[in-house]
């Protein structure tokens, strides 16, 4: 052992970003899901979707939702950023490793991070939209009416696609799953969630001005 | 049907002479019955190429040091029939390793350091008294030890692992993977919190990322998959405690 080592012994630190990451990672992805059923309540009508934001607005649940992405969020970036390789020739192995052994599962983690980097920027702006604006229907059918219907559908692709992988890793690291009947089940709930927020902008999309 | 005509892509490299950057050599071979790649691989050297570096001992699965990237799959070269593969075969080394030249790497210096930094050996107070009877151990316990002890240390987990290919000091899965075969043999009288001190860091288990490509390449199918976890969790609560 070096001095340096003897000197900073918190051999806990490790498994504390360790749980920090994956802790923060399971809350956001409940947190997803729940948002996207939230968001499909506009499958039952402008009316139920309007009532469902007052009631948030009114019992201060938007606030606290904005409080909780922005510490969980935080958080998971905190914690995960140290698994990015910093230095370029690390870059370049990782990749070149992917291309060689074609593996699925090595493939999928370079794009978990690819997606996660990209999300980063999109959910700030996503974030500050709806802190700024508000929520109810007439708002997201006008944002759906404008160059943001792209935003919308990358960032719904992005996040489910993150969040399912994530969950998949998590669950594959930390219990006994079997891996194949694991990735069935989560991709079902991706497509599911997709098809909902998909169906979901058609619907903000065809509301147009008449709301 | 004829035999087929196969073309080897493989990778040469002498470290004695680094100004010669690494090039793809291209070997032509008529397919023979039953024929491996260490059948493949010694005719291209007995009839092409004499200098052509790679290494073979038992050609049966159980020395593990013919592990190589076979169309970027890490695997036994012995174990691998050309029957199974296409036309066009590529061959490289296992990376994170030592490069000997061509095909062969050193995997014994990474495992004796390895094992040398998880202390893989039994700790243990008792003193051997070599006339007394050897104590028993349960059936199912052994079976447990034996399953992960079958690991040859081919290192195929390790080429295969993106996190061992960027960061010379984890251990990888036959790393872990030897770890747990002390955690569960009753005659270590090491506590968790000494199992800690050893892989509960991002050298060890918690520099894993979950790749599972260990799990997925390894030749004899131990279940790395299941024995990460298993560590995972002792040193998750191992960890908390302190």
């Amino acid at each position: 052992m070096q001095l340096q080592r003897t000197l900073t012994r918190s051999r806990k630190a490790d498994l504390m970003t360790e749980l920090v990451q994956t802790v923060s990672g399971l809350l956001l992805v409940g947190f997803l899901w729940t948002h996207m059923l939230f968001v499909g309540s506009i499958l039952l009508g402008v009316e139920a979707f309007n009532r469902l934001a007052q009631f948030m607005e009114q019992f201060r649940l938007l606030d606290v939702a904005v409080v909780f992405i922005i510490l969980t969020a935080g958080a998971h970036v905190a914690a995960v950023f140290r698994r990015i390789p910093g230095r370029w020739q690390e870059q370049k192995i990782v990749w070149k490793h992917a291309k060689t052994i074609k593996h699925a599962d090595t493939w999928s983690w370079l794009f978990q991070a690819v997606t996660g980097s990209a999300m980063l920027v999109l959910i700030i702006i996503h974030v500050f939209i709806v802190v700024y604006a508000g929520i109810n229907a007439k708002l997201s059918a006008d944002r759906v009416h404008s160059w943001m219907l792209g935003f919308y559908i990358v960032l719904l692709l992005l996040a489910e696609y993150h969040a399912s992988v994530g969950l998949y890793r998590a669950l594959v690291k930390w219990g006994v799953v079997k891996r194949k009947s694991l990735k069935k089940v989560l991709t079902f709930i991706t497509v599911c969630t997709i098809g909902l927020g998909l169906v979901s902008l058609w619907l903000f999309l065809s509301l147009g001005d008449s709301v | 049907m004829n035999p087929r005509q196969l073309t080897f892509h493989i990778l040469r490299y002498n470290p004695d002479t680094p100004k010669q950057a690494p090039t793809m050599q291209t070997f032509e071979l008529q397919e023979e019955m039953g024929m491996t790649l260490f059948i493949a691989l010694n005719k291209i050297r007995e009839e092409q190429d004499p200098s052509l570096k790679f290494d073979f001992v038992c050609r049966a699965g159980i020395c593990g040091s013919c592990g190589m990237l076979i169309n970027g799959r890490p695997t036994l070269a012995c174990r691998t029939l050309t029957k199974d593969l296409p036309r066009d075969i590529s061959l490289m080394p296992l990376p994170v390793f030592k490069l000997l030249g061509d095909l062969s790497v050193d995997t014994g210096t990474w495992f004796r350091d390895v094992s040398l930094r998880t202390e893989a050996w039994i700790h243990t107070e008792k003193v051997f008294e070599p006339k007394a009877q050897e104590e028993r151990m349960d059936n199912e316990t052994a079976l447990n030890i034996y399953e992960v002890e079958r690991c040859i240390e081919c290192g195929c987990c390790i080429g295969g692992c993106a996190t061992a290919n960027i960061k010379p000091d984890f251990i990888g899965a036959a790393g872990v993977n030897r770890v747990s075969r002390f955690m569960i043999d009753p005659r270590d009288e090491r506590d968790e919190q000494q199992y800690f001190d050893v892989v509960g860091s991002e050298d060890g288990i918690f520099g894993c990322i979950g790749l599972m490509a260990c799990d997925d390449n390894c030749p004899i199918g131990i279940p790395l998959q299941g024995q990460l976890a298993y560590v995972r969790r002792k040193m998750a609560v191992a960890g908390w405690k302190r």
